[in-house]
């Protein structure tokens, strides 16, 4: 097998470093991508001292548009093929619409929408079709049930299912893989480690810590699984979501968002 | 110049408020119990009633002060109230730093910890490292939250240092949060006598006249939102007991329980507590971490604070040294408090 490049968006925290070490550990040279300031370098510097596999990093906001060409460009210039695309960056939130501003709304969609779609369009024309190439798309389980307080985000999500479900199609047959991921909660930002842990029960069992869904993550990435959902509890939910009756999943979700809305 | 110290109690900080009392400063010692037994009497140390879960005497307790050092901190294994930690720990330290900001308080020290990086990969962390894992261990995500906190407070204009001591060992009384005196006082008595996997697990250790004499240099000599790593040597199982056989000339007969058993037990504890609420011996997120390294790297602070490592086996004799006499001393008392020393 060849040495394969990684491209790992919003890298320099939650899952998005998850996936950066969780690689690195495979041996597989790294891309990544993230806001500046936000501590990029310095993960580089750790990862390059403590594994044995080469990084380079971008610091980039990619809302821009013109961010994600720059990404392929920088590759270009400095000889790198990227064989492996993870589409993590993306914004999430916990609120009301109204709560939030029309500039909010208008980064989480080109942030969760229109990046992974420019981004996989230009890792699929420099791919090198004799080697197999891997595209993981993190989706949510918010894409498949429907939360109050995520109408934005959960539809974004939505979208990422539809779209990698749609190419799997289209790509079916050629050497390139691609998987969607449906995480339940992680355990990643400050405020989420506050909120996840007063949750209790059922809720509870269904965050995992962000190590452990990026092992899972590129478990099933490599072996080309079509759907990858971390954790037994989630995965039961899932097929609880094709048998129970509507009403019973209204209730698990709305005693969620009472301990939430209590805390 | 008076200076107030949180967690005077505490094994760092009783330490801390002898120190500073010797070297002439007025402490105010904060503590929920005048009456504490570990609190240090000194003419210097005056015992301050508070607690900081309630803000309002804070500020009265800070009046005069220059300096505060904020220790106070919920740092055992398992707490009853899961709660316990976030209200300590981060709203806690909120407390502190907001009836700082208050009053005329200069400057703070913040005692972290090197649980915010938690486990370790090849080479030690050190300060701009990032955590490589999640937060399952209570104390080490609640001092990351107060980490943040902290930060918070700075971009506003408080002048705050964070230290971040590691593993601590020392002269002191055996406390719940205090590991190592558990271990080296669990080998002399021959109740401790195992060696989690094949022992090459490697801690830091840091040795708690360093770590007091640390704290005193970042009030000093520390910038303002830096965090400094206050450290010792990275020691394995093997060498800490190896050093503990040699200093104590004691030798124990000791058993390597592998990694699974230590999880499958970590998790008939963690049951035993669901079930009954009867406190765990050990839980499973710390039975994960014994597949990981914890090396730290104190370089920052030996260059920028004249942090100075004491080595581990002189420390290590200090440290069983003064276990033995408290023991003995214990014994002409009353044998009772032996187990008391254990339990508190």
């Amino acid at each position: 097998m060849p040495q394969l490049t990684a491209i790992v968006t919003g890298a320099s925290e939650g899952l998005g470093k998850s996936f950066a070490i969780e690689l690195a550990r495979r041996s597989i040279n790294l891309v990544v991508v993230s806001l500046p300031a936000s501590g990029l370098p310095e993960l580089a510097s750790f990862i390059r001292k403590n594994f044995e596999v080469k990084v380079s990093y971008i610091e980039a906001d990619l809302t821009q548009t013109e961010s994600s060409p720059e990404i392929f460009n920088y590759l270009h210039d400095h000889h790198i093929t990227a064989h492996v695309l993870i589409n993590n960056a993306g914004l999430g939130n916990w609120s009301w619409f109204e709560e939030k501003s029309v500039s909010f709304y208008k980064t989480q969609i080109e942030l969760n929408v229109m990046t992974p779609v420019l981004l996989t369009r230009l890792f699929l024309a420099q791919t090198d079709a004799s080697v197999t190439s891997y595209i993981l798309n993190v989706g949510s389980l918010g894409g498949l049930f429907v939360v109050p307080k995520k109408q934005v985000y959960g539809a974004t999500k939505s979208f990422i299912r539809y779209f990698t479900r749609c190419l799997q199609l289209e790509l079916h047959g050629s050497n390139v893989k691609l998987s969607l991921l449906s995480p339940g909660g992680i355990n990643t930002k400050p405020e989420l480690l506050v909120m996840n842990n007063s949750l209790k029960g059922i809720s509870k069992a269904t965050i995992l810590e962000p190590e452990q869904v990026a092992r899972i993550a590129i478990d099933g990435l490599l072996k080309g699984k079509k759907e990858i959902i971390p954790g037994i509890v989630n995965r039961m939910l899932v097929l609880l979501n094709s048998l129970l009756p509507d009403y019973v999943k209204d209730s698990i979700i709305k005693r969620r968002l009472n301990t939430i809305l209590e805390s | 110049m008076k200076v107030l110290v949180t967690g005077a109690t505490g094994f760092i900080g009783r330490r801390l408020t002898l120190s500073l009392a010797t070297a002439g400063y007025e402490v105010k010692a904060l503590c929920r119990d005048t009456n504490h037994p570990y609190l240090i009497k000194h003419q210097n140390i005056e015992p301050v009633l508070g607690n900081i879960l309630y803000p309002q005497g804070l500020k009265r307790v800070m009046a005069g002060c220059s300096q505060v050092y904020h220790m106070a901190a919920l740092a055992k294994m398992w707490c009853r109230n899961p709660d316990a930690y976030h209200e300590t720990n981060v709203i806690g330290t909120r407390n502190v730093l907001e009836a700082a900001k208050q009053t005329d308080i200069n400057r703070i020290v913040y005692t972290s910890t090197c649980g915010v990086w938690g486990p370790t990969i090849k080479h030690p962390m050190t300060e701009n490292d990032p955590r490589i894992c999640g937060f399952p261990i209570a104390y080490e995500r609640t001092k990351y939250l107060a980490e943040l906190e902290v930060q918070n407070f700075v971009r506003q204009g408080l002048d705050v240092v964070i230290v971040n001591p590691s593993r601590v060992y020392g002269e002191g009384p055996v406390t719940d949060s205090n590991t190592v005196a558990k271990m080296v006082f669990g080998y002399l008595k021959g109740t401790w006598r195992f060696i989690p996997g094949n022992g090459e697990q490697v801690a830091n250790y840091a040795f708690l006249d360093d770590v007091v004499a640390g704290h005193i240099a970042a009030m000093n000599k520390g910038l303002t939102g830096e965090r400094y790593i206050l450290g010792g040597h990275d020691i394995s199982f093997n060498d800490f007991f190896k050093t503990l056989q040699q200093v104590t000339g004691i030798q124990q007969s000791m058993i390597k329980v592998p990694l699974k058993v230590i999880e499958f037990y970590s998790m008939l504890q963690w049951l035993k507590t669901r079930l009954t609420g009867l406190p765990p011996v050990f839980l499973p997120e710390f039975a994960q971490r014994l597949h990981f390294d914890q090396k730290y790297s104190s370089n920052k602070a030996v260059n920028q604070l004249n942090y100075t490592i004491t080595p581990f086996a002189d420390g290590l004799r200090k440290t069983v040294d003064h276990l033995q006499a408290s023991v003995q001393q214990t014994h002409q008392e009353s044998s009772s408090t032996i187990s008391e020393l254990c339990h508190n």
